[in-house]
């Protein structure tokens, strides 16, 4: 063991992580080197220093920084659940008009072919859509907004379209 | 006090956020705002850059508080956050003005001994009336260090979170930040030894 190494084993010496045979050998040299031991002994204290004087090395935020900081920031957060409410009734109406298009597709015939055939296995299985569709059909009414559950499956329906495949024929 | 325990009020601050309850986020920027402030100032060295960053920082807090997984503590989450915006703010910047930390290292010579005597100052460390000019010179040093090992020792040393906290903070292995921090100490005992020496020379 030499100056040298003992320097560079000095954080794992001081905070206890060391084997002990190492340990042994270092506590040997410090003891004969009274450079090492010096040396050993500012370290420590540069650390503990460090630590003590902890508030006097913070910087202290100034108050008018503070004000500005909190009151920039308590607003922008009043406004941001705004915007999450904001984004999910944008997203909301954009759904609703998808199914509009869908359900209007759906009564002129001009589903894709991929969309109607999965339009006609559903409504092989789910008898209040296919009541629904047939009603919508043969009534020639205006198209409005399917009822909730309905509105669900044909959302469903359209989730399940491989992405990039549009449910109309172009 | 530990780390552990300055941070104990975090849980239910989380879950008010979360709900955005009144008064949230004013008890966030109570608790945390000082400290995020502090940091920002110790690696950014600006006091505008700070601001802007601390209002970054707490921004990204409020906007992602739901994405938070309880994994690693709040405030080590927080402070990655604030390590991450104030590095992202200096990147670009033009680095000058820090110092060369080899040329604080000790030298030794060809047989691995001392090359220079090793003054010991530990006496003069102790008078009480020179705590707070040592707290300034302190801060002086630590400025001048380059980020890569001031960032490790603001952590590690002021901020006195363990080594293990400040890894998970930086990204980093538990070794590196050992390693990066017992260079930023070797720097500051050197540089405290030679400012006290000049003291004793006055």
């Amino acid at each position: 063991m030499n100056c040298k190494e003992l320097a560079y084993l000095l954080a794992d010496y001081l905070d206890g992580s060391m084997d002990p045979r190492i340990r042994a050998e270092l506590d040997e040299h410090i003891a004969r080197c009274k450079a090492c031991m010096i040396f050993a002994k500012t370290y420590r204290l540069t650390c503990r220093k460090a630590a003590e004087l902890r508030g006097d090395i913070h910087y202290e935020i100034p108050d008018e920084v503070q004000e500005r900081l909190t009151a920039f920031l308590v607003s922008a957060a009043r406004k941001f659940p705004g915007q999450m409410d904001d984004y999910r009734r944008q997203a909301e109406r954009e759904c609703e008009e998808k199914v509009l298009a869908f359900c209007r597709a759906a009564v002129e015939g001009k589903l894709s072919s991929m969309a109607a055939i999965m339009m006609d296995g559903h409504i092989a299985v789910c008898p209040k859509c296919r009541e629904y569709f047939v009603v919508l059909r043969s009534a020639h009414a205006d198209l409005c907004l399917p009822p909730r559950e309905i509105l669900e499956h044909v959302v469903r329906l359209l989730e399940s379209l491989p992405p990039g495949e549009e449910f109309f024929l172009v | 006090m530990p780390a552990t325990d300055r941070w104990k009020e975090d849980e239910g601050l989380l879950e008010r956020l979360r709900k955005g309850a009144p008064g949230a986020v004013e008890e966030l920027l109570r608790l945390y705002q000082g400290k995020i402030f502090s940091l920002a100032m110790s690696i950014l060295k600006n006091e505008s850059d700070a601001e802007e960053a601390t209002q970054d920082v707490f921004m990204t807090v409020i906007r992602k508080v739901n994405t938070f997984k309880g994994n690693s503590a709040f405030y080590s989450w927080i402070y990655r956050i604030c390590v991450n915006t104030c590095l992202m703010r200096l990147r670009g910047r033009r680095r000058g003005d820090t110092v060369a930390i080899e040329d604080f290292m000790p030298v030794f010579t060809e047989e691995g001994m001392h090359a220079s005597p090793v003054d010991d100052w530990s006496k003069e460390v102790e008078r009480k009336a020179l705590n707070e000019e040592l707290g300034k010179m302190i801060r002086k040093f630590t400025e001048e260090l380059s980020e890569k090992y001031r960032v490790v020792f603001v952590l590690s040393d002021i901020e006195g979170l363990s080594n293990e906290e400040t890894a998970k903070i930086l990204g980093m292995s538990v070794p590196a930040v050992k390693s990066r921090l017992h260079r930023a100490r070797l720097y500051l005992r050197e540089q405290l030894s030679r400012y006290l020496q000049e003291g004793k020379a006055d």
